[in-house]
């Protein structure tokens, strides 16, 4: 427990000088932490399971905001075609539009800094059949990309993560690979080497660390890219099934309703998406701008 | 110059080789065509002779080599769905798309651009921040929600503009054009602003982290105490210099502009390629999708090997490496 | 003073705030002046964070922000130009003040022609336009020694060497004839033989065109050969000024004489630098314990300890479609012998293959063609890794730059035993009390163990790569230009500290530099190298007294001397 406080603390220090003196910034990671909370627990503080047949009611549907359900209890937010209460879909909406995009950055991640570091190790063919794929992969828009292959997969909570790590992989093993590359050539390198250290250590223990900051860097950009693309692709009704709605598909749901009036079903997972990406944005943002060396350098003198 | 751009065109014919191939493997290998073909009282008889018909019967090197001589004949097959030869579906629907597209990106250019110069330069100024802050929303905000607000807002409530197909179109070079009719220009105005508006935003977000990359090089201060005047500083150095990246967002842009029309196509029922994608996907009409997916990767090729001529004709570092 | 005063900086303070939230406040200069009259050349040293190049950018108004002026005046020929707008500097800036930068590989544009950017110099600060502009550029470039002007002028910053892009800097400092030219460490970048000749050519400019200049330098070398007047400054004070030879040569402040008394000698080899040595708080003891107590068994005699016979080094860029196979030899047949106890010095300019021996020496490099001898035992005959390591875990290394050779992530004391716990040398709580013996015996305080790399100085950090290298009681340490990122002070204490060192544990050293005057210092023989070929190898006192290669000879007249 007290490795986990000093732990905590650790990453105060850290977050400090980077959020310290941008209040927007600061209001970004509070709405993130927030929207996460919200997400993990949703089953437990949601009003209702929207998924649970036995506890929607047809007499519910397409009431407005504010509205008393047929059990007495309010619908804060408003009920959806069948009933089912929007401020519960839209925290269960939540929860996984998170854990889609979580898993593919964090799968996706792990791939890149694998194979650029395979890259920038191994050189000669090894290295040129990777930077090769990921330049391939580069020059294509991400979205039309997952676009393709869930047109060949089919739709699935699975399939689209598969899909949104082919978008997330290859920036990262490039960065990775220049970044372990530069770190290659620095001298505690070769110190290490001339200790006749194996070269597993040296890896893991002097490469690695080293050069992960600038993929970690780009983490918070991934996960908004993640979680607009999935919304997009899921708008577009290739991404999660209707059986477990994300944002996304909760929003095309309810643009059917939009010209008739019923705005609520649509506008409130959308403000929710659009805060959400936004909160990330601008946490990623000042991220980006607290590592970057011309501003920084700046900073210091 | 000349040794570097055969370099480049080498290594994109040896991308859209490879490209073609992955589209091929992805799109015959996954999934039996015939299965999907096949109807509910089809003997096994049927489905042989519908897969000789279709060439599936062959090894697959065999399929390979027909598949890509009918695509250099220009032969891309038969739509399932509309029955039509698929090169004919999507030379039709291809200016809708192209029009859309060039007017976003003339405007994101135009907005985008010279916005994010200025918020690179005067960094600290309540203008540039302003202006940033907006742009972060505008990027955050996805595509498709943008289009749903700009339908409520402008078609519904205000009633100004409307949120569907081309409206009149007047002929030109024997295509039908939106942009040469008011009522196409109408038409057109919701879905080019969507596409456009993320554009802006990307655009200045770019340029503006290019502009302070640039203003941070020493040659910047040094041209200052050469005694040059801060216009001509910034008209020749930085923006000679800005060019670089410039392009290169440029050209990944076209691409971003092509992926995006699908969503805003079929959010507007704009009658272009990207619409005809999701419906081909949606209806299993697999000609068409394996058409598109071959015409998108030639496109890009070509839009990454014209960046590339360009980059040396900016970058002398560029041009003169053997 | 009998000239008029061209220049006077009086009293002049610039701060940058700092700290959290920038509340407090640093001072870059604190109440400096300085006169300077017409065709003088004045030289301000100081080592860094000094605050010399402030003073250039104060000037002319470039000071970044957020440095500000917050006092003095600096007045150009009775023309206050403190708190002028940016377009009156402009008019200031080429016309009247040339400006002349460290670096000019990244001072000069990469995108625009030299043409292009001589010209517009020549047309913002003078009423020439077009041809005659033209005319007058291939006029400047000839006047700065620059051959093939015409052609010149259509090529690109980094199609030309760094010396010939200086002289293109400064062909673009004197267009408008200015009256004074501030020059920020002008050779700093440069090679010692082009460093000579362009400072010959910046002397030669400031004759013919009655320029004054101020010299802004680290080298003291530079300002004995080039300047007048003198001024000593340190963290932003002025420390002394005077006549060049008589502040050079009997300094009265102490910062100076012990900065002159750090600058090493090409004339005479000396013991040690006469520094004022500070009492070692820390008990060494310890640390001399552990290094002593390694294998008594080989004995001390002169023998020799590494042989290298016929070394050679040929990197290969492979061919490809659309090229052919590169071939490129840094080193060629190389041989030489190094004796246990004594130092081997290589010097030569860069690209001469200095640094790539040693490390072919240390396995870091494949070894194209001849042997590394080590200890009697050819390395190439090793083949059991396990079996080389173990033979070669005495010969280590001191690296070139102090802020790339410690591991960022492992603290000082980490980074010093870690190689010994993972070959298991030694157990995980005695390596932390062995980190901090090592770390006392070469100066540092035990408690900073814990620290990590970017809270100690460039200095300092050399000293933890040397505790590390120790940590495997070496026979045999490669310096790979050791001290070449130090200031000069720093630079004499670390060779010091060597010098102990090697005395008190019968070290090998093989010692790298391009710094003629620290091979001097250093070494008992040397070898001169140019372009991977050794062109001279002697004992210290022949190759610095009797210079028998053409190129030793060059290397030394080009050195500039400082002799007190």
């Amino acid at each position: 427990m007290s490795k986990f406080i000093e732990k905590l603390s650790i990453l105060g220090e850290t977050l400090k000088p980077i959020f310290s003196g941008h209040p927007i910034a600061i209001a970004g990671l509070i709405g993130f932490i927030l929207f996460v909370f919200i997400a993990v627990f949703a089953p437990w503080i949601a009003p209702q399971n929207p998924y649970d047949l036995m506890v929607l009611d047809i007499m519910d549907g397409l009431l407005p905001p504010l509205s008393k359900l047929g059990n007495g209890t309010t619908a804060w937010l408003g009920t959806d075609a069948v009933g089912r209460d929007i401020l519960s879909t839209v925290m269960y909406g939540l929860r996984l539009s998170l854990f889609v995009a979580f898993m593919a950055v964090a799968i996706g991640t792990s791939i890149g800094v694998v194979l650029g570091l395979l890259a920038a190790l191994k050189g000669g063919w090894v290295e040129s059949v990777i930077m090769r794929a990921v330049d391939l992969k580069v020059s294509f828009p991400g979205i039309l990309l997952a676009l393709m292959m869930l047109a060949i997969l089919g739709t699935g909570v699975d399939k689209i993560i598969y899909a949104l790590i082919i978008g997330v992989w290859a920036s990262k093993a490039r960065l990775t690979r220049s970044s372990a590359l530069s770190e290659m050539k620095k001298e505690y390198i070769d110190a290490a080497e001339i200790s006749g250290l194996p070269r597993w250590r040296i890896m893991l223990h002097f490469l690695l660390p080293n050069s992960i900051a600038p993929v970690l860097v780009m983490v918070p950009m991934s996960l908004s890219g993640c979680i607009g693309a999935e919304a997009t692709l899921s708008f577009l009704g290739v991404g999660v099934p209707i059986t477990e709605p994300s944002l996304g598909l909760l929003i095309a749901n309810g643009n059917d309703y939009l010209l008739s009036g019923k705005w609520w079903i649509s506008i409130f997972p959308g403000t929710v998406l659009v805060l959400l990406v936004l909160c990330i944005n601008v946490v990623a943002d000042r991220v980006r701008e607290h590592n970057n060396p011309y501003l920084k350098s700046q900073d210091q003198q | 110059m000349i040794t570097y751009i055969c370099k480049r065109l080498w290594q994109s014919c040896i991308l859209a080789v490879i490209m073609s191939l992955i589209v091929f493997l992805g799109m015959y290998v996954v999934g039996d065509p015939v299965e999907m073909l096949a109807g509910e009282d089809w003997t096994e008889q049927d489905k042989i002779d519908l897969a000789i018909e279709l060439g599936i019967d062959k090894p697959l090197p065999e399929q390979y080599f027909n598949f890509a001589s009918d695509i250099v004949k220009g032969d891309f097959g038969t739509s399932f769905v509309y029955n039509r030869p698929v090169l004919d579906l999507i030379t039709e629907r291809l200016p809708a798309t192209l029009e859309i597209a060039l007017l976003a990106m003339v405007i994101g250019l135009g907005i985008g651009i010279p916005l994010g110069i200025f918020s690179g330069i005067k960094s600290n100024s309540r203008a540039s921040k302003v202006i940033s802050f907006f742009t972060t929303v505008g990027y955050s905000t996805p595509n498709f929600w943008q289009a749903i607000i700009l339908i409520m807002v402008f078609a519904v409530f205000l009633q100004w503009l409307p949120a569907s197909g081309r409206g009149l179109t007047n002929t030109m070079f024997g295509i039908e054009w939106s942009l040469l009719s008011l009522d196409g220009l109408r038409h057109m105005a919701l879905p080019a602003v969507n596409l456009a508006i993320y554009k802006i935003c990307m655009q200045q977000r770019l340029a503006k982290s290019g502009t302070q990359e640039i203003l941070y090089q020493e040659y910047m201060v040094y041209a200052r105490a050469k005694g040059i005047s801060r216009s001509r500083i910034i008209r020749r150095h930085l923006l000679r210099n800005i060019l670089i990246p410039i392009v290169t967002i440029t050209g990944l842009e076209v691409g971003g502009l092509i992926a995006f029309s699908t969503v805003t196509e079929t959010i507007f029922s704009w009658p272009g390629i990207g619409k005809l994608l999701l419906d081909s996907i949606h209806m299993v009409d697999r000609p068409v999708v394996v058409a598109y997916l071959i015409l998108i990767t030639l496109m890009f090729v070509f839009i990454n090997f014209i960046v590339d001529v360009m980059y040396a004709f900016l970058d002398p570092r560029i041009r003169h490496q053997k | 003073m009998s000239k008029t005063p061209l220049l006077k900086i009086k009293d002049l303070t610039v701060t940058y705030p700092c700290g959290p939230e920038g509340k407090d406040e640093f001072k870059a200069l604190d109440r400096v002046s300085i006169n300077l009259s017409t065709s003088q050349i004045i030289g301000i040293v100081g080592e860094s964070g000094a605050g010399k190049s402030t003073i250039g950018k104060a000037v002319l108004g470039l000071l970044d922000p957020p440095a500000k002026v917050v006092s003095g005046d600096i007045t150009l020929l009775d023309k206050p130009l403190i708190g002028l707008s940016e377009e009156q500097y402009t008019s200031i800036r080429g016309e009247e003040v040339g400006y002349i930068y460290q670096n000019p590989m990244t001072a000069l544009n990469p995108v625009l022609t030299i043409g292009e950017q001589v010209i517009e110099a020549i047309e913002a600060n003078t009423s020439m336009r077009g041809k005659s502009a033209y005319k007058h550029a291939i006029g400047l470039l000839e006047q700065s020694d620059v051959s093939f002007a015409e052609d010149r002028l259509k090529k690109y910053p980094h199609q030309l060497s760094g010396g010939l892009c200086q002289r293109i800097v400064f062909a673009i400092a004197i267009a408008a004839k200015p009256k004074l030219i501030i020059a920020d460490e002008p050779t700093t970048a440069l090679d010692v033989t082009v460093q000579q000749s362009v400072l010959q050519t910046l002397i030669k400019l400031s004759k013919q065109e009655q320029v004054a200049i101020i010299l802004i330098t680290h080298d003291i070398g530079v300002v004995a050969e080039t300047c007048d007047y003198v001024y000593v400054l340190k963290n932003g004070k002025h420390v002394e000024q005077g006549v060049t030879s008589s502040v050079l040569q009997r300094p009265t402040q102490d910062y100076t004489k012990a900065l002159m008394a750090s600058v090493p000698l090409i004339e005479k080899r000396l013991h040690r630098f006469a520094l004022n040595q500070q009492d070692n708080a820390e008990d060494t003891s310890a640390g001399l314990q552990y290094l002593r107590a390694k294998e008594k068994s080989e004995t001390l005699t002169k023998d020799p300890i590494l042989e290298v016979c016929n070394l050679s080094k040929v990197f290969i860029t492979p061919s490809s479609m659309f090229k052919p196979k590169d071939l490129f030899t840094a080193v060629n047949n190389v041989s030489f012998t190094v004796n246990r106890g004594e130092t081997v010095g290589i010097v030569g300019e860069s690209g001469s293959g200095k640094s790539t021996i040693g490390r072919m020496i240390l396995g870091l490099e494949d070894i194209t063609e001849g042997s590394v001898i080590y200890r009697g035992k050819d390395l190439k005959s090793i083949i059991d890794n396990k079996e080389r390591q173990k033979h070669c875990l005495s010969m280590q290394c001191i690296f070139q730059d102090p802020y790339s050779s410690l591991n960022p992530r492992m603290s000082a004391g980490e980074n010093i035993t870690y190689g010994l716990k993972a070959h298991k040398l030694i157990d995980g709580n005695k390596a932390k009390s062995l980190a901090q013996d090592l770390m006392s015996l070469v100066g540092l305080k035990k408690q900073d163990a814990d620290k990590l790399p970017h809270a100690f100085s460039g200095g300092e950090r050399q000293r933890i790569g040397i505790a590390r290298a120790l940590s495997y009681r070496p026979d045999f340490i490669f310096c790979d230009e050791p001290t070449s990122a130090l200031d000069v002070s720093v630079q004499a204490s670390l060779l010091n500290l060597l010098k102990d060192l090697q005395e008190q544990f019968s070290l090998t050293l093989l010692f790298v530099s391009h710094d003629l005057a620290v091979i001097r210092q250093m070494c008992d023989q040397v070898i001169v190298m140019k372009d991977g070929e050794s062109m001279e190898m002697n004992t210290n006192e022949n190759i610095f007294k009797q210079p028998k290669s053409p190129y030793t000879q060059s290397l030394l007249s080009a050195m500039p001397v400082f002799n007190p």
